[in-house]
């Protein structure tokens, strides 16, 4: 029904929603002073699609440092995807990380820690990811 | 005035092992800007990327503080001003310094947040993060720089330093030194 897309910048992550295929993609770092206009938009899109889409959502993340504002913001956005699966519908985040930095399968391993749906932290293939 | 010599600037710089300072009012662009800086220093540096990630990531935190501070104080961008510090130490540690202006009420309310943080172990750290950051938003303004605080301190190898330098007007100048 409704896609969206924004673009990434030096602080904040590039975010892209696929209505049709039920996937929320977000990789980059955030940062941003205030992250709330931002996730905002993230959000009432998620919310939305657990609403009205009647199909599995799949959030494809490749983030790197969070400020602890997106840190806060993005436990709003998995609170929702938990709700979601209380209610017995599908919901799944795979977090992919460069293995050579510990820190981001760290800091994605304390989300899923209070998350009971399917989440997946997967290491990339360092050739992969030299950028 | 003094004679035009930045030899003893530089003297000093180099005895601290400071990488990178700054002094002056503080934009959201440079912040970024001079994380760039930053990053680009510790890449050079060969620091480890996770290493380089929570030095980042205290600058980040210190220098949004002292921003969104000023913001709730609806302080001039001038008031927003802040001296940062990124050093080494003879132990090889990255040390972070962010100080500013700060009402001495706050001051010594984050001395004592400061304080009590020191005395908590890296599980109880994690226990206090989790709690803060289940707190509702206005909760957590409430409180000033709570969660970034409780995270500065979870990526520290030591306990954090806090300075207060009293000023007039019920103001004073706020230090803050996280050694990672």
């Amino acid at each position: 029904m409704s896609n969206f897309s924004i673009p990434g910048s030096q602080s904040t992550p590039a975010i892209g929603g696929d209505w049709d295929q039920g996937i929320l993609s977000m990789q980059g770092d955030s940062y941003p002073e205030n992250s709330y206009e931002l996730f905002q938009q993230v959000f009432s899109w998620v919310e939305r699609f657990l609403l009205e889409a009647g199909r599995p959502l799949t959030l494809e993340l490749r983030l790197l440092y969070l400020n602890t504002s997106s840190i806060k913001a993005m436990m709003d956005i998995f609170d929702l995807l938990e709700e979601a699966h209380r209610d017995g519908k599908p919901v799944a985040v795979n977090w992919r990380y460069d293995p050579r930095n510990e820190r981001v399968a760290e800091l994605a391993e304390e989300f899923k820690e209070d998350c009971t749906f399917p989440f997946a932290i997967l290491a990339l293939d360092p050739a992969a990811c030299a950028s | 005035m003094e004679p035009f010599d930045l030899f003893s600037m530089r003297e000093s710089y180099n005895r601290q092992q400071i990488m990178l300072c700054f002094n002056g009012p503080i934009s959201r662009s440079l912040i970024e800007e001079i994380g760039n800086a930053l990053r680009n220093y510790l890449a050079a540096d060969h620091a480890h990327p996770s290493s380089a990630m929570d030095v980042f990531g205290v600058y980040i935190e210190l220098t949004q503080n002292i921003r969104h501070y000023a913001q709730q104080k609806g302080w001039t961008e001038t008031d927003a001003s802040a001296t940062v510090v990124v050093a080494r130490n003879d132990a090889g540690h990255y040390v972070v310094s962010a100080g500013n202006i700060i009402e001495q009420a706050d001051g010594e309310a984050l001395l004592a947040c400061i304080d009590e943080l020191a005395g908590l172990d890296k599980a109880a750290l994690k226990a206090r993060y989790k709690e803060q950051l289940r707190k509702p938003r206005e909760a957590e303004a409430a409180s000033g720089a709570g969660l970034g605080l409780i995270d500065i301190a979870r990526k520290s190898s030591a306990p954090l330093q806090g300075n207060l330098r009293r000023l007039t007007d019920g103001r004073a100048f706020v230090s803050l030194r996280a050694e990672i």
